[in-house]
């Protein structure tokens, strides 16, 4: 009788420890408010907000792995060319419309059609969509797309209420003010600039959520924020400078959590201007870097050694071994070049990266030490944005520092606007005016490669090509995301494309 | 009165016009690409096509001006960073401006000119002194670090007040108190100048030799007479507030218009950031309207001035 009542006590104990508690509102502090709450046009924090109210067919887990959400499961063609999708049963919007395949074609089609800022997610590759029946559809493409499913997971694929929709059409303003998605949270309030007010969807299809509402708001100061962390005046906050990381993490009842993003730092060279069409000049540079050093510290441990255009955990990454600091071989190659006193203007923004303009410094002062003079052009962000890609016909740069996130966490968003030949300003990102046919090549093969193993083969090529062979960027790295919260919030998921997930939470 | 109120009601029109062009022509002649910055890092040439071609954005700035005001009269302005009605946007903020420079102004009053009389009355002794200390404190106090000692004060350690946000009444006292104090300073000096030169007129010192009471010739004649110059800062500084407490603004995350302007003009956004001072600058001069109107109140000598 005693053994029995303990094995239950024990069973109760247990169950207690793996449960989760409902109720409680979360506060959320972030630096700067939605821009709109219209799947197709999101930025950052927009998106963060969304993610709680809309789902998407797929979406990604904290490892940039597919998983699916709305889908119950797909199908790709042997030609890579088709999708077929079957939806998840007796899902419903939280206008009461049901969740079934004309919906899901109307919401992908108006992204494209409203001409929504990432139309280009989908506009390039969907040929068309195709209504089988009530729960079936199919995804027709322009090119075989083994890199599709990913792009599906971006936020430009959350699904809205076709109710939504033909409500409010092409004024994205309001419809970006009115959300109506399938999520586990619906939008109560928003007082632009304060606050988004989150309230629980009492109708949610799934598990959850264990939260009564989620209240995201906006404290745009640094310090201001980690203050409302450490008096309880908010639950979580994301990117943290690095500066106050260790306050923080000395601050009893918080966890600091350091994930690894997407965002890979690099120097990018002009080859129409001499000699940085000569790869030796651009490898010696490469070696005159110590990352490691600046990782350490100016970046405070918030940044690590990048050997790749992609970070390790995008899709395809392959770890080429890059270029490990070597002053020495950088001397070697400069005067092999015959550019032992080079000079040349490296433009950077300030304020828009993790300690920019600091590193950037830092960089001139390593290349200083081979002999190469390094005149740094801090610019503001919109000011730089068109100095790089919006004077194609006359570029004025030389080299310059900036960074690159893949929304989609594939390689080939990483690959196809930066390094293909038809991308070349004002097409696309490739302002380095590099062109090499075998690369292209690879590209389309990647895209067009069904199975993972061959299409990571691939990759694994094209990397080699872009570091170690033409070495188009000088590699830096890539950098981590900083996310403090309170201990009691359980289930935050950090996403590496730099999106904090707290639809799941619940608080201990 | 009515004709100093329609003459200058009058003057609004050439402010408008004039700030709007200047704002039009300053915005235009900063680098950077309003479609490239909303497009984002990763867009493609359509999508950057897309957006000028719905903006208007390729269209010469000639057109480009009188589109502008050609919205602003039929009401559909929009923003170019949010596509919403660029009035929803504006208009809350500076509500939530007004909020704060108002309780600011009201700080500043309360606490400057009471001080500033007392060090007046006792110059040169110790009040005077102490209250000189706060003056300086005052002036040379960054408005951004007193915040953030206060926040630390009173948020983390005391537990009492929100750190910033905009929840509640409680939210908007430190940022007033902070934005108060600092032109507090400037309240004090006035009033402490304003009143030892009136203390030291001769019909103060009749008063005095017939026996008035200090008290009485201090509050009642003499604070009259030195109200003029200390009314005219406070209208200033009110004014200044409406644009100039972006610090203040964006420490305490308070929702601000200034704090709007400046991320608008980051942004590249024409329309808010125009709409946005010319909302600053005719407010200016409806401040300034309404201090001469409260001189004239006060010292109906001065409206005499204006008549010639």
């Amino acid at each position: 009788m005693k053994k029995s009542m303990l094995f239950i006590l024990i069973f109760f104990c247990s169950v207690l420890a793996f449960s989760v508690n409902y109720g409680g509102d979360l506060i959320y502090v972030m630096g700067t408010d939605a821009v709109t709450l219209f799947p197709g046009n999101t930025d950052n924090p927009s998106e963060m907000v969304c993610r709680n109210i809309f789902e998407g067919l797929v979406e990604f887990d904290s490892n940039m792995k597919i998983h699916p959400v709305l889908a119950k499961s797909w199908e790709l063609s042997e030609d890579g060319k088709e999708y077929t999708f079957h939806l998840k049963e007796n899902i419903k919007f939280h206008d009461g419309a049901p969740l079934n395949s004309r919906a899901v074609k109307k919401s992908l089609e108006f992204i494209i059609d409203s001409k929504s800022r990432k139309a280009s997610i989908f506009s390039p590759f969907i040929e068309s969509i195709e209504v089988i029946d009530e729960l079936t559809f199919k995804i027709k493409l322009t090119i075989p797309g083994g890199f599709f499913i990913n792009n599906l997971a971006h936020s430009a694929g959350l699904i809205m209420s076709p109710n939504s929709i033909d409500e409010y059409g092409y004024d994205l303003g309001e419809l970006g003010k009115h959300p109506v998605g399938t999520g586990p949270f619906s939008l109560e309030e928003w007082k632009r600039a304060e606050r988004i007010t989150l309230v629980k969807n009492e109708d949610y299809w799934g598990e959850g959520p264990y939260l009564d509402s989620v209240i995201y708001n906006v404290i745009p100061e640094d310090i201001t924020r980690v203050i409302q962390l450490q008096s309880g005046d908010a639950d979580i906050t994301s990117r943290v400078p690095p500066i106050m990381i260790d306050r923080l993490e000395s601050t009893s009842g918080l966890t600091v959590d350091i994930v690894p993003s997407l965002r890979v730092m690099y120097l990018g060279f002009n080859f129409d201007k001499p000699p940085f069409d000569d790869d030796r000049v651009r490898k010696a540079i490469n070696y005159a870097i110590d990352k490691e050093k600046i990782c350490e510290v100016i970046l405070r441990g918030m940044g690590n050694f990048s050997d790749s255009p992609l970070a390790p955990l995008t899709v395809g990454y392959y770890p080429t071994g890059g270029f490990p600091y070597d002053p020495q071989k950088a001397k070697e190659l400069l005067k092999e070049a015959g550019q032992e006193d080079l000079t040349f203007e490296l433009s950077c923004p300030r304020g828009r990266y993790l300690q920019d303009y600091e590193s950037v410094l830092a960089i001139q002062g390593m290349l200083a030490e081979v002999g190469i003079t390094a005149n740094v052009r801090p610019m503001e962000w919109a000011d730089y944005m068109s100095y790089l890609y919006g004077s194609a016909d006359d570029p004025r740069y030389e080299v310059f520092f900036v960074g690159w996130s893949p929304s989609t966490g594939d390689a080939d968003w990483v690959l196809r606007p930066n390094f293909y030949s038809d991308n070349i300003i004002p097409y696309g990102d490739n302002n380095f005016f590099y062109r090499n046919e075998k690369l292209d090549g690879l590209i389309d093969e990647g895209a067009a490669e069904v199975d993972y193993d061959k299409r990571m083969e691939i990759y694994k090529e094209a990397q080699e090509i872009l570091v170690l062979e033409d070495t188009v960027w000088g590699y830096l790295w890539y950098l981590n995301q900083v996310v403090a919260y309170k201990d009691s919030l359980m289930g935050v998921e950090v996403l590496p494309t730099e999106i904090v997930i707290v639809k799941n939470c619940w608080f201990e | 009165m009515k004709r100093i109120i329609l003459r200058r009601i009058f003057l609004l029109i050439p402010v408008i016009i004039g700030v709007s062009i200047l704002i039009f022509v300053l915005m235009h002649m900063i680098p950077g690409d309003p479609a490239r910055l909303l497009a984002g890092e990763n867009a493609t040439y359509e999508d950057i096509q897309n957006i000028r071609e719905k903006y208007g954005l390729n269209e010469p700035l000639i057109n480009q001006y009188f589109l502008f005001f050609k919205n602003v009269f039929t009401g559909s302005l929009i923003s170019l960073k949010t596509e919403m009605n660029v009035f929803d946007e504006i208009i809350p903020r500076f509500l939530n401006t007004l909020q704060l420079s108002f309780f600011a102004i009201a700080f500043a009053t309360l606490f400057g000119i009471p001080l500033g009389i007392i060090a007046a009355v006792n110059e040169g002794k110790i009040f005077d002194k102490i209250i000189s200390g706060i003056y300086f404190f005052g002036v040379s106090m960054p408005v951004f670090w007193l915040g953030i000692l206060l926040m630390l004060f009173f948020s983390v350690y005391l537990n009492v007040l929100p750190a910033g946000g905009k929840m509640g009444f409680e939210s908007i006292i430190l940022p007033s108190v902070s934005l108060g104090f600092i032109i507090s300073g400037t309240v004090i000096k006035m009033t402490r100048t304003s009143m030892i030169t009136v203390l030291k007129e001769e019909h103060i010192r009749t008063m005095k030799a017939y026996g008035v009471k200090k008290r009485k010739i201090v509050y009642k004649y003499a604070l009259k007479n030195a109200l003029a110059p200390i009314i005219t800062i406070l209208g200033l500084e009110f004014g200044y507030t409406l644009g100039g407490a972006i610090l203040t603004e964006k420490v305490f995350g308070w929702p601000g218009l200034g704090r709007l302007i400046v991320d608008s003009i980051y942004y590249r956004d024409y329309p808010v950031v125009q709409v946005g001072i010319m909302v600053i600058a005719v407010s200016f001069v409806l401040v300034n309207l309404i201090v001469d109107i409260l001189q004239i109140i006060i010292n109906p000598r001065i409206a005499v001035g204006e008549n010639v």
